[in-house]
């Protein structure tokens, strides 16, 4: 898999992890992956599920590295 | 971490269990103590105390009046509330390893965070009850000023999105090509054991209360944790429930919230019928809607409400030192504002309390309220299969949201 951009989220309070996902997201082109790193723990569950309704689909389990939480977002 | 620990506090909780638990919870806490679960009267009186450090008489403050500062928070029931959930929150936020300084790398944050604290405390108090006693358990104990004030809340967390998805407010992430994953070296994992060091002290200290003839604090000790530790494993939080329909139609917490006063509403309902508890009614006025909306707008501007804020300041969250300075300002100014300034006298003197049970009867309170929370539900079941970021119910439409 490759990743194609990078959104480091690290710090920022909800909802602008949903937000700025699904902003970024909205201007990829088709089968490039985002890799969104955040730490606030409401993301562990909001973003993921909120991508997925909003049709992109999840490249790679999320998982977390200590109290980080890695995303793989592919459009 | 051994496998059954991690299975516990490795990963949050179903919000419905968690939210519902505390549903049950509250009710009984009502039925030991015939008081609710509140908290934003401990802000204000905190604020009251802080000016007392600096030399300022509060003295002849009316609303300081109203709810009496007596004793220090440690020798109060209500107090306890309030420091249960920190230190229960705290808890089990160690035991799952996820303590952590966490800076917004955007510095307007912090005063964003600040201002919404301000409004939401301020709102707040003049609507006599945050998200808890004006909302999750005064909806359960027939209060109709709850039923206004979700309303306003709704209108006002409307704004707040509006507010918060302009660039200005919103700010810009920054997107970078590739991988630029830095990996943080794998450390020790010690917060468990701390954690665990955190329980046994608050459990000798419940026990303390039991032994020295103060049972009272020590329910309130264990139901203040058990709040806290639900609100955290659950990460219960009343300002998404109201703000991510807005912002992408997600209800998750909308409907979990519903469920649990639902819950919270026939347990409560027992309690006051089999017990003869007269239920705990607050002021239906002006000042409830005028506060509901300024919370509502508050608690988006700063990204968490007066129960939210006090689990994330645990988890490390700067931002929410921010907005817990901001609650209890607000608090305070209300509080002088309530008799110098006159609100009392324009917003809430012509208000009067409006029990539902009294007015229609036990029956008819129940299940109108039940078919309330029904319709709320189903509201946030549409809500959440048609509306999207960036383009709300219109499909693929073309209207410009948040940009």
């Amino acid at each position: 898999m490759v990743i194609d951009f990078t959104l480091d989220l690290r710090g920022e309070p909800c909802p602008f992890p949903v937000i700025y996902s699904l902003e970024t997201l909205k201007d990829m082109k088709k089968g490039e992956v985002l890799q969104v790193i955040a730490d606030c723990p409401a993301s562990f569950k909001n973003v993921p599920e909120e991508v997925v309704k909003h049709g992109y689909t999840l490249a790679k389990e999320p998982y977390k590295d200590g109290q980080d939480l890695y995303f793989f977002i592919q459009v | 971490m051994n496998r059954i620990t991690s299975k516990i506090f490795g990963q949050y909780w179903n919000p419905y269990w968690a939210i519902g638990i505390a549903g049950v919870l509250s009710a009984l806490y009502f039925g030991l103590t015939n008081t609710v679960w509140a908290v934003t009267d401990k802000f204000t009186r905190l604020g009251g105390q802080i000016l007392m450090l600096f030399g300022i008489d509060i003295s002849d403050w009316e609303y300081f009046k109203l709810i009496t500062i007596k004793g220090s928070t440690f020798e109060r029931t209500d107090g306890w509330i309030v420091w249960g959930m920190f230190i229960g929150a705290f808890i089990t936020i160690l035991l799952s390893n996820n303590f952590k300084i966490r800076i917004p790398k955007q510095k307007r944050r912090l005063v964003q965070g600040l201002i919404g604290g301000i409004i939401a405390g301020f709102g707040a108090r003049l609507a006599l009850g945050c998200n808890l006693a004006a909302f999750f358990t005064g909806v359960p104990q027939f209060s109709f000023h709850s039923w206004i004030f979700m309303v306003a809340t709704a209108i006002g967390t409307y704004i707040g999105f509006k507010i918060v998805s302009t660039k200005w407010w919103k700010g810009k992430p920054v997107l970078k090509k590739g991988n630029t994953a830095t990996k943080v070296e794998n450390k020790k994992i010690i917060q468990p054991y701390i954690g665990i060091l955190v329980a046994i002290l608050y459990a000798l200290l419940v026990i303390y209360f039991f032994v020295t003839g103060k049972p009272y604090l020590g329910i309130a000790a264990i139901f203040g944790a058990a709040f806290g530790i639900l609100i955290e494993r659950g990460q219960i939080c009343f300002t998404s429930a109201f703000r991510d329909l807005w912002v992408s139609g997600r209800a998750t917490m909308t409907k979990a919230i519903a469920v649990g006063i639902a819950i919270s509403t026939l347990f409560t309902f027992v309690v006051i019928v089999v017990y003869g508890l007269e239920p705990i009614t607050k002021i239906a006025a002006p000042s409830t809607f005028i506060g509901g909306v300024l919370f509502g707008l508050g608690i988006v501007l700063a990204g968490g409400c007066e129960t939210g804020m006090m689990y994330r300041v645990m988890e490390g969250q700067v931002l929410y030192l921010f907005v817990f300075a901001g609650n209890i300002i607000g608090a305070t100014f209300l509080a002088y504002g309530w008799d110098h300034v006159g609100i009392f006298n324009t917003l809430v003197k012509s208000g009067s309390k409006i029990n539902l049970i009294t007015e229609l009867g036990p029956i008819t309170a129940l299940l109108l309220t039940l078919v309330m929370l029904a319709v709320w539900f189903a509201v946030a079941v549409f809500w959440e299969k048609n509306y999207r970021f960036g383009t709300g119910f219109k499909k693929g439409g073309m209207r410009q949201h948040g940009n």
